[in-house]
């Protein structure tokens, strides 16, 4: 298993996370909603709003995950956030870097993960919008638009509630 | 010539999945999409913008201070929007019976998409009524 690397500006990266305070925060329909209406779009067992924390990943919303939050070192979206356009694994087993994953060889049983990161205008990637199966697929060109987009209302729903700035610069 | 994205009129007071529709739309260069809300407000984007096709949500319940549930289709028909009276037009409804069906034919509707259904379902007739348009230009 590849464990994600830390991206370079992670100091800030996790101040800009922080400052949005939704961190260990309750669910919020608005987040819940959208999740919710990912996992029908898409017909995935699971999805979450997850957020990249130092030592972990956390679901500020969550669709089909019972646990709250995962190891950041077998994190999924620790590897997504290294990125600006969607991290995709259309088949984890067949994937190096997760076959021996435990969120792969063990419950949920991933096959498949589509993330899209999170970034604030600042430049900071908080976390994503991902979906994941336990059976391999493969996401299309309108599939691809359409997980941007849902990515793109909750990064304006992530905005809304916040009048700080985002951060600084990367 | 050169082509350009259909412009569409997308009716839809339910504001999750008419958002995602409208932005999957552009992104995916399909076609550049207006959002309304209400049938009121697509009666005000009509009176000032000219589009390619609509697809309308209607509400068979509803009270429509101008024309019920179906005036809004009379309006695009009669010439009295800036559009072609024969642009394409797909509705979305809650139900749907052989008299409506009938109405809906007479006013020249191509689609009919039955409520509940995924954001994709439109996506993909909005990517089959939205090739690009031709347009001379120069």
């Amino acid at each position: 298993m590849l464990a994600p690397p830390f991206p370079a500006n992670e100091a800030r990266r996790l101040g800009a996370l922080r400052e949005l305070l939704l961190l260990d925060t309750p669910p919020e329909q608005r987040f819940d909603k959208l999740v919710e209406f990912a996992a029908r779009e898409f017909e995935v067992p699971i999805v979450l709003f997850s957020l990249v924390d130092t030592e972990r990943q956390w679901f500020k919303a969550r669709v089909g995950m019972a646990a709250c939050s995962t190891p950041r070192r077998i994190s999924f979206c620790a590897h997504a956030i290294l990125q600006t356009d969607l991290f995709i694994v259309p088949d984890t087993l067949q994937d190096e870097r997760f076959a021996d994953n435990p969120l792969v060889t063990g419950d949920p049983f991933m096959r498949f993960y589509a993330g899209a990161p999170l970034i604030l205008p600042s430049g900071f990637a908080i976390g994503t919008l991902c979906l994941l199966d336990i059976k391999p697929r493969q996401l299309d060109e309108i599939d691809r638009s359409m997980l941007a987009a849902l990515r793109d209302l909750l990064l304006e729903e992530v905005l809304a509630q916040d009048m700080l700035p985002a951060g600084g610069q990367p | 010539m050169s082509a350009r994205l259909p412009d569409l009129l997308l009716v839809e007071p339910e504001a999750l999945l008419r958002r995602t529709i409208a932005l999957t739309a552009r992104s995916a260069h399909l076609a550049s999409v207006t959002e309304a809300a209400s049938i009121d407000a697509a009666r005000s984007l009509l009176g000032t913008r000219r589009f390619d096709g609509a697809f309308i949500a209607l509400d068979l319940d509803a009270s429509h201070a101008d024309g019920g549930p179906l005036g809004l289709l009379e309006l695009l028909r009669d010439a009295r929007t800036g559009s072609d009276t024969a642009m394409p037009v797909a509705v979305m409804l809650e139900r749907c019976d052989a008299g409506l069906l009938a109405s809906l034919k007479q006013f020249g509707v191509s689609k009919v998409i039955l409520k509940p259904f995924r954001a994709r379902i439109v996506i993909d007739a909005i990517a089959e009524l939205g090739r690009p348009v031709r347009t001379a230009q120069g």
